[in-house]
């Protein structure tokens, strides 16, 4: 099919959501009812991220009425797809809607840069829980998002950190390898792995290779592994090389510890090197699971599903603009100013505050090991 | 810089001639075809990718081996590894034959240009991938581990392991097997005069389709071969793994003499090798820089590839 008629789905759905919202009385005598969005992937085939997501931000708006009784939120779903295109044809309905007063996402990076223009017209406030490409919040770029666009999601910057202190972690002086696979994802990783690593006391840096991501023979790179004398090896790519490569480690007789990043993040990986990948160490988002296990446990019984990958960004995100409607924040200019002023704490224990560009100062990664063929969560790497 | 190359002389050699030998295979699969039509088959790349398919099903739909089971033994081992063999063997031969009969039979017969049938084997090329990446849903496909990577000994440093020392004497046995077809069998000497002279082979009798279409077989055969020993020893296979195989193998071809089946011979292997050096001292960054600087070295040398002369002179 499809796209033609996917997106003219979109049209409908966003046509038939603006209509919708303006036939929803807005004064009410007991509570006033206030509208946020949620815009991210809600069909289509990464639908699932969205679907948790927006999860998240429902349970978030539960909480809040359960708390504050004089209030009621509506919450428009955005359907983007994660698709740029449909994101161009769904975004400017909602700009048109007045009641809209800020927006938790778009999920997607790319869907974010097509909404850009519409919602900078209207200052729409939008706080996104995984959009994460660094040009975003970079002022030099074309798709600077600023002054509407921020995020509750940490950038590689942080996360190449968060990977370092995970994979040197229980490993006595370190000696770590760090090889990348060239792609635009992986090679500025690996450097903020190694700036990472400077920080890790009694690691070093022994060695390094950049491999393309269409090799299948590691050899060379193992041999410079051994006589490295490496007791670590970090690998920034995707998870298809990073089991074709721990295979072949591993048949090589070696046990050193190996870690990747969150392009290794995938169930995926285990099935794929199977007993090789046993105490391979990744880092990924925790969710909400990894964070605060009673909370998860409410979230379930009150959802009726267990929280998604995003669900600990997509909370906060939700709860800043919440607390901008009890703020008595209730115009777009007004809830954007509040906004980019915020200090708060997320769930996390973390302080969200927004740098002038839209992001935060801490990256939120789990770690994750392999046992038993499947990514276990080990928590909150701190 | 030298240091690990020094200190993994032994792994990386032996690394690389089984690679070496991988590379070999396919590279017939290029060099047969072109010997005869002088042309090269762009196909071939999937052709290798859809044989790397015919073990991982045999393995794991035939004998219903997943990723969690242990390794094959004994006898049940044997049959497993030769069944798969030959399963890849199969499906590369057909996926050969049929794109001659799709791709360059239809055209041959029409009297078209060379150039014709160069496009129409990029399209089959192009579609084979698809039809894969289609039935994969473009997920990399991991292969159940049959043969247990046992180390059987240690020589100068290096491990000896059993499924590089199996790739690396059975490849040679079937690179022998072929190379005595193509050297005494009646075929193979029908195939070497249609190289030598079409017009002459024919009026001698020769059938022309038959000797093609067999070309076409037996280097899908050594190409789906090496689909079997890629597997065996990485494992993994993906929709679009066929390009960068298909291009070392083309590049293989092309340094030994293309159209000639020693030179693939060699070829393979010091491209194998060459790759392994280059990506252990230099970085693997490196690999494919080095690979053509000594191509256009030795091609500016030897305008033919290090075996190139016999084609030039049938040619002329």
């Amino acid at each position: 099919m499809n796209k033609k008629i996917k997106s003219s789905l979109a049209v409908v759905s966003a046509a038939a959501l603006a209509f919708g919202i303006a036939s929803v009385p807005t004064a009410s005598a007991a509570a006033k009812t206030y509208t946020i969005g949620y815009q991210g992937p809600l069909s289509g085939g990464e639908a699932s991220t969205g679907i948790d997501e927006q999860n998240a931000v429902k349970y978030a708006i539960k909480l809040f009425e359960a708390k504050n009784p004089g209030f009621k939120i509506k919450l428009v779903s955005i359907d983007d797809q994660g698709d740029p295109a449909v994101a161009g044809t769904v975004a400017p309905g909602v700009a048109s809607n007045k009641n809209v007063l800020g927006v938790v996402g778009p999920a997607y990076s790319g869907a974010t840069i097509a909404s850009l223009p519409y919602y900078k017209s209207v200052n729409m406030a939008l706080i996104s829980p995984s959009a994460t490409r660094v040009s975003l919040t970079d002022p030099t770029s074309p798709d600077f998002g600023g002054p509407i666009f921020h995020r509750v999601v940490g950038k590689d910057d942080l996360q190449g950190p968060a990977l370092a202190k995970y994979a040197t972690a229980g490993v006595s002086a370190a000696k770590v390898f760090v090889f990348d696979d060239q792609s635009a994802y992986a090679v500025p990783l690996r450097g903020f792995v190694e700036a990472g690593l400077k920080k890790v006391s009694g690691a070093t840096l022994v060695g390094g290779d950049s491999v393309p991501n269409t090799t299948t023979d590691f050899s060379p790179t193992i041999a410079k592994i051994k006589t490295s004398g490496a007791t670590v090896v970090i690998y920034t790519g995707y998870y298809s090389q990073a089991a074709v490569f721990i295979k072949q480690l591993r048949d090589s007789g070696s046990k050193v510890v190996f870690a990747g990043g969150d392009g290794v993040f995938n169930q995926e990986f285990p099935k794929l090197a199977g007993a090789a990948a046993e105490g391979s160490k990744v880092t990924g988002v925790g969710g909400l699971a990894g964070v605060d296990a009673k909370m998860e446990a409410d979230f379930k019984k009150k959802m009726g599903v267990s929280s998604g990958v995003y669900s600990v960004e997509s909370f906060d995100a939700a709860n800043i603009l919440l607390a901008g409607i009890k703020a008595g924040k209730t115009t777009r200019t007004a809830m954007l100013a509040y906004v980019n002023a915020y200090s708060g704490k997320s769930i996390s224990g973390n302080t969200i505050k927004f740098d002038k560009n839209g992001d935060i100062s801490y990256g939120l990664f789990a770690g994750f090991t392999t046992k038993n063929g499947v990514l276990v969560n080990t928590g909150i790497i701190k | 810089m030298f240091a690990v190359l020094i200190d993994q002389f032994w792994s990386l050699t032996i690394a690389g001639i089984a690679l070496g030998f991988i590379y070999v295979l396919i590279s017939l699969g290029y060099t047969m075809v072109y010997g005869v039509l002088r042309m090269i088959n762009f196909a071939n790349s999937e052709i290798f990718m859809w044989g790397t398919f015919g073990t991982v099903i045999t393995s794991r739909d035939i004998f219903h081996y997943t990723q969690t089971s242990e390794p094959a033994k004994g006898a049940k081992l044997v049959l497993v590894l030769v069944t798969s063999l030959l399963m890849s063997m199969l499906v590369a031969g057909l996926t050969a034959v049929f794109v001659e009969f799709v791709a360059y039979r239809r055209l041959r017969m029409k009297g078209t240009n060379r150039l014709a049938t160069l496009i129409s084997a990029i399209g089959i090329s192009i579609a084979l991938q698809e039809i894969m990446r289609l039935l994969t849903h473009s997920r990399p496909v991991g292969a159940p581990r049959i043969l247990e990577k046992i180390i059987l000994t240690e020589v100068w440093g290096a491990n000896i392991r059993l499924d590089t020392v199996i790739t690396i004497i059975a490849a040679a046995l079937i690179f022998f097997i072929l190379e005595r077809f193509i050297k005494l069998s009646r075929m193979g000497k029908a195939i070497r005069a249609v190289s030598m002279n079409e017009d002459a082979a024919k009026l001698m009798g020769v059938n022309l389709n038959r000797v093609i279409t067999t070309t076409f077989l037996v280097g899908g055969l050594a190409t789906g071969a090496a689909g079997f020993f890629y597997i065996t020893v990485f494992e993994y296979t993906k929709f679009n793994i066929g390009f960068t195989m298909g291009m070392a193998a083309f590049t293989a071809a092309v340094l030994g003499g293309i159209g000639n089946i020693r030179g693939a011979f060699f070829g393979g292997l010091s491209l194998g090798l060459l790759e392994v050096y280059a990506s252990a001292v230099l970085g693997t960054q490196w690999k494919a820089v080095t690979v053509f600087i000594v191509l256009v070295l030795v091609l500016l040398f030897k305008p033919n590839g290090l075996f190139g002369e016999a084609v030039q002179t049938t040619r002329a």
